[in-house]
């Protein structure tokens, strides 16, 4: 079995790296924590970078989980390569431009670009955002299934990932105590559906509402609460159509033995117990 | 906060007790009863083709709707004893306010024992009551609202420098905090239940009705989107109270909230000065549509 440790950073092609950088820092409310000729990492947290934008297709995007060291990370190569899922080993440039160790490449069975590192690298100094987000760091992503049923099988079953709760047939899937590190959602072709930072309080989700609505940043969703992980979310809108969110008060799971996953409905009413309606890109 | 929060008492030896009712003039009696069940979510509680009464907590009311065409709203206090009525009333006149004592038929309109009224120096209606009504039925909302109780009430003052030593030296009422000349003002562990707000008008600017939590709050927020209603501010957090809040409005205009998260005051609260400006009235940056928590004042700085 493959033991993510955590969620580690996402990279993200894009035509306009200008746009990408003002949005990420003065509408998200990252740090700039290196500017390369075609690359810019962003902070927003204790690791050096948790988001990359760089030159390229704006479909090609990629999550990465981090895992123990050297040792597992060779030991998953295996596992995937028995499981006939292809994997590729990061060049020397490669690693040095994600600031890890090692990483593998492969694809989940919807053809969601995934990268294993080992030995990321921290930072010594502090995230401090462009704008006050509240932001305490990168929690989570959601990835589009062509069919959601047989990735939960992978992601339970080849990795250590548990099913929290479902909505729809959609899992929300935990790697540790938080109630979910990755979602799985039903959408037409593979691609990060979100990218979730969380926040510090309720204020920060409620004030960059009002924020984002002077902006005029389209709100996607929000704000509102999930039934199922008890976090109040705001979803607004990124460049290339990519949906962000922030969150506060995610559900920990610490009894994990006698822990049962529900079932909620893929209605607004199973997303939010406030009453807001969602308006993902379809 | 608690229920009980809601029904702490003041100190015996403080003059008022505890905030009563509100009378509100409406010229459409039917109207403004369908608004107080279909959307406050408060219990009716009798009334004939005049008057309407509604229950919202451990009161027998807290809200009445008077038919009238003429403007009118009206607040009451309750005190412990007739000693301190008589006492009220003689400060009252030594001010030159014309404290009237309530007839027999007002007292019993207004289901309590005896009453003085007065207006302050704004011309805000004011009723000081003794042994108002306790109904020993639970209240039942209409909707669930999560209602735990009337709260406080807001109001307009046009001669803020009179009306605020009225209510402290009168009424032994305490500052907590002030936005620019405006003040809110506690009788007991409550951060305020009555707060002043500098204006060209008298009248009660917002009658606050505390629910359960935030999810009641962002709930109605929704539910009076839908339903087409006009939110006049909010959901907003006011930053020197604390309150997370949802102001909006009744037909014929007055505006009621839905408030949570009073913040409860310690002896060593020492009152603080804000600026008057839109942010002062809100940490969320929710934009008021009442001029008197700042509208069509650009927020900035964030």
């Amino acid at each position: 079995m493959i033991e993510l440790e955590n969620i580690q950073y996402c990279r993200l092609g894009t035509q306009d790296l200008e746009a990408a950088e003002i949005f990420a820092t003065r509408v998200l409310g990252l740090e700039v924590s290196a500017r390369e000729r075609n690359a810019i990492y962003l902070k927003s947290d204790h690791r050096d970078h948790t988001l990359c934008y760089f030159e390229g297709s704006p479909e090609d995007q990629c999550t990465a989980f981090e895992l123990q060291d050297e040792h597992t990370l060779d030991a998953a190569a295996d596992i995937l390569e028995k499981q006939g899922r292809p994997v590729r080993f990061g060049t020397a440039d490669e690693c040095e431009s994600r600031r890890v160790k090692r990483f593998v490449e492969f694809f989940d069975p919807s053809g969601n670009k995934i990268e294993l590192v080992c030995r990321p690298l921290m930072s010594g100094i502090r995230y401090h955002g462009m704008r006050d987000a509240g932001i305490d760091g990168f929690s989570h992503v959601g990835l589009y299934s062509s069919n959601p049923a047989r990735d939960e099988a992978f992601w339970t079953t080849i990795c250590n990932a548990r099913v929290s709760d479902r909505i729809g047939d959609a899992p929300l899937l935990r790697i540790d105590e938080l109630h979910h590190t990755l979602a799985v959602l039903p959408g037409k072709k593979p691609g990060i559906h979100h990218i979730n930072h969380q926040v510090g309080s309720t204020d920060d989700v409620q004030r960059s509402n009002r924020f984002l609505v002077e902006q005029q940043v389209p709100i996607v969703f929000g704000p509102g609460r999930h039934p199922a992980s008890s976090a109040q979310f705001l979803y607004f809108s990124g460049p290339d159509r990519l949906t962000f969110e922030y969150s506060v008060g995610v559900m920990h799971i610490n009894d994990e033995p006698i822990y049962r996953e529900r079932q909620l409905a893929p209605t607004p009413k199973g997303l939010c117990h406030w009453g807001a309606l969602p308006n993902f890109p379809a | 906060m608690t229920i009980a929060s809601l029904q702490t008492s003041a100190a015996p030896n403080a003059v008022l007790e505890k905030l009563c009712y509100v009378r509100i003039g409406v010229p459409d009696l039917a109207a403004a009863a369908a608004f107080a069940t279909r959307i406050l979510g408060l219990e009716p509680a009798g009334g004939d083709d005049a008057r309407a009464f509604f229950k919202s907590d451990f009161r027998d009311y807290s809200l009445c709707f008077v038919a009238t065409d003429q403007a009118y709203s009206c607040l009451a206090f309750e005190v412990r004893t007739m000693e301190r009525l008589d006492d009220v009333a003689a400060s009252l006149q030594a001010l030159g306010l014309r404290p009237r004592r309530g007839e027999p038929q007002d007292c019993a309109e207004r289901r309590v024992k005896a009453f003085v009224a007065f207006s302050d120096f704004s011309g805000n209606e004011v009723e000081i009551v003794w042994r108002p009504l306790v109904s020993g039925w639970r209240f039942f909302p209409s909707r669930d609202t999560g209602i735990q109780g009337l709260l406080s009430v807001d109001v307009r003052s046009t001669h803020i420098a009179e009306d605020e030593p009225l209510w402290t030296q009168i009424f032994g009422a305490e500052v907590s905090d002030r936005v620019g000349d405006g003040c809110y003002l506690r009788i007991d562990d409550m951060h305020h239940r009555l707060s002043l707000h500098p204006s060209d008008k008298a009248g009660i600017l917002s009658i606050n009705f505390a629910v359960e939590g935030i999810d009641q709050i962002m709930q109605s927020s929704y539910f009076l989107h839908d339903s087409q209603s006009r939110i006049v501010h909010g959901p907003g957090r006011t930053p020197a109270s604390g309150e997370i809040f949802l102001r909006f409005e009744a037909p014929g205009g007055q505006v009621f909230s839905f408030s949570t998260g009073m913040e409860m005051l310690r002896d060593e609260h020492r009152t603080r000065q804000y600026r008057q400006a839109a942010g002062s009235h809100c940490l969320w940056g929710s934009q008021s549509l009442l001029p008197e928590f700042g509208a069509l004042e650009q927020m900035g700085g964030r």
